[in-house]
């Protein structure tokens, strides 16, 4: 019943274990890498993404939590490639000399590491897909998803252009899906040769800013989808949506639209339950009246709230990366705050404790049994 | 040239501690070139895609700030010592 827990923070990696999920331990990694992704692969090796707006973007691994090392070689766009304009122009702000103006497109984050079939997939921004099928000695663009015409007009989120969402089948190694905030849901089922929008049905303000989604790899084609505007729910890998917000806290959007505003989306495979933290909308960004809570359903159509153990002044957010199961049995819940606080639940939700605090804004949070 | 580079305490992680590292070349974007074919991992953090120094490097030298854009082409001497920093941030 051992768990790792990955905490991606601001300025390093807070690695709490434990082998009772009740009693915890914490070292803190990496020190002053802001850390925004984390994997683990088939042979237990731990994969780390940092970047800096100073150094750059890389990767360290280990094989046993302590001893870190780091990747010769990290997803990098070719010097030809031609980045976007408005991607540019949201992280100029940390240009101090102008040279992003020059047009060219550069990896500044890694926003997400998946592990399947027998590779690595990197979600970068500016938003791009990358490949490794070495353990992350090389990494290769997916030029069919990456050179796809019109991403010159991609419209990013606030946090810019990133490819945020990796989601896999397990049946089916030629079938993807990955998210974009805010160029939308995309799939392929050629093994990444071509890919098509899958955001049908789903409220946009003209570019759809997907959160994050979420399924159980083995029943693939059932997604869960926390959208800017809404939760959503498709029952045939993308092609059609509908909203599934029955029980969620609904709220005024800054565009007058009502609906459940939120970042995560986590699914536990083995009882089949979903979970979703929403926040009081895309004006305030925090929990409703301060009290933070998870919502979870169990039959993928109701949402009900957990919030015993959880505070109910809490007036800080929670990314979209930054909450993961452990997929035990009962699931354990992680998640972290961008005030530095981590939760855990060893029972599916039902109850939550503070496993530490006081950390740096997190940013990305993965669980892995023993 | 031979000389030496002292790095941030980021990048110290990086080379198992090291706060020095020894390197050759004539200007600093050499030293730094030096640097990335015989430590690979360092290189991702001096150049980007365009094979650029990341533009927040700054350099000093004998006192001096030498910032990114200077640094490819700017001389070193046969023992020079520089310290690697980053463009100040923040309040």
């Amino acid at each position: 019943m051992g768990v790792a827990v990955i905490v991606g923070t601001r300025k390093g990696a807070a690695i709490l274990t434990s082998k009772d999920r009740t009693d915890w331990r914490m070292d803190f990694r990496l020190q002053g890498w802001p850390v925004t992704a984390s994997c683990r692969d088939e042979q237990e090796r731990t994969y780390i993404a940092v970047n800096s707006p100073n150094f750059g973007v890389a990767i360290f691994v280990s094989d046993d939590l302590e001893n870190w090392r780091q990747l010769a070689s990290a997803p990098r766009y070719r010097p030809e490639d031609r980045g976007n304009p408005e991607h540019h122009r949201l992280v100029a702000q940390m240009d101090f000399e102008g040279k992003l103006k020059g047009g060219g497109r550069f990896v500044d984050q890694i926003w997400t590491l998946h592990v399947a079939h027998g590779a690595i997939w990197a979600g970068v921004s500016e938003a791009g897909l990358f490949v490794s099928r070495d353990r992350g000695e090389s990494w290769q663009p997916v030029d069919g998803f990456n050179e796809q015409p019109g991403r010159e007009n991609w419209f990013p989120g606030f946090g810019g252009l990133g490819l945020h969402t990796i989601l896999t089948d397990a049946k089916n190694p030629d079938r993807m899906w990955v998210g974009i905030s805010a160029a939308g849901f995309y799939r392929t089922d050629d093994g990444g040769e071509t890919w098509a929008r899958k955001d049908d049905a789903v409220h946009s303000f003209g570019g759809n800013c997907v959160h994050h989604v979420a399924h159980d790899p083995e029943n693939a084609s059932v997604l869960f989808r926390q959208e800017h505007f809404g939760v959503y729910r498709s029952d045939n890998g993308g092609d059609t949506w509908r909203v599934l917000e029955d029980g969620l806290p609904v709220t005024e959007m800054s565009d007058g639209h009502r609906c459940s505003f939120g970042f995560p989306m986590v699914h536990d495979r083995k009882s089949g339950a979903t979970f979703a933290v929403p926040l009081d909308g895309d004006n305030f960004r925090f929990p409703r009246d301060g009290q933070l809570a998870v919502y979870r359903t169990k039959d993928g159509e109701t949402w009900h709230s957990l919030s015993r153990g959880l505070p109910p002044n809490c007036f800080a957010g929670v990314l979209r990366g930054s909450m993961a199961g452990d997929q035990l049995a009962p699931g354990g819940l992680y998640f972290g705050t961008t005030a530095g606080t981590m939760y855990a639940s060893p029972d599916l939700g039902e109850s939550w404790s503070e496993i530490a605090a006081g950390l740096p804004r997190i940013l990305s949070v993965e669980a892995y049994a023993d | 040239m031979a000389i030496r580079l002292q790095l941030p305490p980021a990048l110290r992680s990086v080379m198992g501690g090291e706060r020095w590292v020894s390197a050759t070349g004539a200007t600093i974007g050499e030293a730094l070139h030096d640097l990335s074919t015989r430590h690979p991992p360092l290189g991702l953090h001096f150049f980007d895609e365009r094979d650029a120094i990341r533009r927040n490097l700054v350099f000093v030298h004998s006192g001096a700030l030498i910032r990114a854009r200077e640094a490819a082409s700017y001389r070193l001497r046969d023992g020079d010592e520089l310290i690697l920093t980053n463009a100040l941030a923040g309040g």
